[in-house]
C-alpha cells in the first residue's frame, strides 16, 4: 500500500504524468482519502508554476555589451581574412 | 510537423548569422544568453561561466557556417557552451558536486512517521494559486532569495528545464545527467520552494 512518504517521493512524476499507470491508480486512491498528500501535491504544483515565473534571469546590460564588443571585433577579424 | 513561426523565426536569424549580420548577434545574443548562462553554471561559478559564454559567442561565428538546422539554434548553443564547459572544467580537475542519493529534503523527509504517514502534515491552504500568492511582493523577494541559494548543480538544471529547455531529455543530453537524477534535482529544488512558501505563510517571514 503506498503510504503518504511514498507519495512524497514520486510526487514530481505524479504532477508531470510520467508514472506508469497502476502507480498512477494507487497515488489517485491515496488522494482520495488523505487530505494532507492532496495539500502536499497542491501546493508542490503551486511551488513549480511560482518557479516557471522566477527562472528566467535577465541579461546584465553590462555583460551584454561586453559580448557585443567581443562579437564586433570577432567579425571584423574574420573579414579581414576573407579579405 | 508543420514550420511554426518561432521555426521560421529562427531561420530567419540563423541566415543572418550566417552572412555575419552584427545586429543579427546583437539579437541572438539576448535572446539565448540567459539559457547558455545557466548551461554553463552547471559545471563552474559565475564568473567563469560568463567567460566561458563570452568565448563560446565568438566560437559561433566561424561555426554558424556549419550549423544545419537538425536541432534547433537554442540546443545547438546550449551544447557547445556544455562542451566549452565540461573541458575547462577537466583542465581544472574539478567535479560538479550533485546529490541524487535521496529522492527527499532532509527537512521534509522528517516530517514522516516511522510508518509512512505524516506526523507534520502540510500546513498550506489547497485554495492560493500561484498566482494569488505572487500578489504578495514580499514573496516574489523571497523566492528569488531561495533560488539564488540552491545549490549550483540543482539550480542550473532546473533553470534550463523550467526556462529554457522544457524537454528533459535535451537537458539531460546536454548536463551529462541520467533521466532518473534530473528528477530528483528537480523534485528536491520543487520541495525546497514549497517548504519555503509553507514557511512563508506560517509566519510571514522569509
Amino acid at each position: 500500500m503506498l503510504m503518504c512518504r511514498d507519495l512524497a517521493v514520486i510526487a514530481s512524476d505524479y504532477i508531470e504524468g510520467d508514472l506508469p499507470l497502476t502507480q498512477r491508480l494507487s497515488v489517485r486512491t491515496h488522494l482520495m482519502m488523505c487530505r494532507h498528500c492532496r495539500s502536499f501535491i497542491a501546493n508542490l504544483r503551486n511551488s513549480i508554476e511560482l518557479m516557471k515565473g522566477h527562472s528566467d534571469q535577465r541579461l546584465d546590460d553590462h555583460y551584454a555589451r561586453r559580448l557585443d564588443e567581443e562579437i564586433e571585433r570577432a567579425l571584423a577579424a574574420q573579414r579581414g581574412c576573407e579579405k | 510537423m508543420p514550420p511554426t513561426r518561432e521555426h521560421d523565426d529562427e531561420q530567419q536569424l540563423v541566415l543572418r548569422l550566417q552572412a555575419g549580420e552584427a545586429a543579427a548577434y546583437r539579437e541572438a545574443v539576448r535572446r539565448y544568453t540567459p539559457g547558455m548562462l545557466a548551461v554553463a553554471r552547471y559545471y563552474t561559478d559565475h564568473s567563469s561561466a560568463e567567460d566561458i559564454v563570452q568565448e563560446c559567442w565568438t566560437r559561433v561565428i566561424s561555426a554558424i557556417a556549419s550549423f544545419e538546422g537538425r536541432a534547433s539554434l537554442k540546443t545547438w548553443l546550449h551544447r557547445i557552451v556544455a562542451n566549452q564547459a565540461k573541458n575547462s572544467l577537466r583542465r581544472s580537475q574539478r567535479e560538479v558536486q550533485t546529490d541524487f542519493s535521496e529522492a527527499l529534503e532532509p527537512q521534509l523527509a522528517s516530517r514522516f512517521r516511522s510508518d509512512g504517514r505524516w506526523s507534520q502534515p502540510p500546513q498550506l491552504s489547497t485554495r492560493e494559486t500561484a498566482e494569488s500568492l505572487l500578489e504578495n511582493g514580499a514573496l516574489g523577494d523571497c523566492l528569488d532569495k531561495h533560488l539564488s541559494q540552491l545549490p549550483e548543480a540543482q539550480r542550473s538544471a532546473l533553470m534550463l528545464y523550467e526556462a529554457h529547455q522544457r524537454q528533459s531529455a535535451e537537458v539531460c543530453n546536454i548536463l551529462g545527467v541520467s533521466a532518473s537524477n534530473l528528477r530528483v534535482m528537480l523534485h528536491r529544488a520543487r520541495q525546497k520552494i514549497f517548504l519555503m512558501v509553507e514557511h512563508f505563510q506560517e509566519t510571514g517571514q522569509c
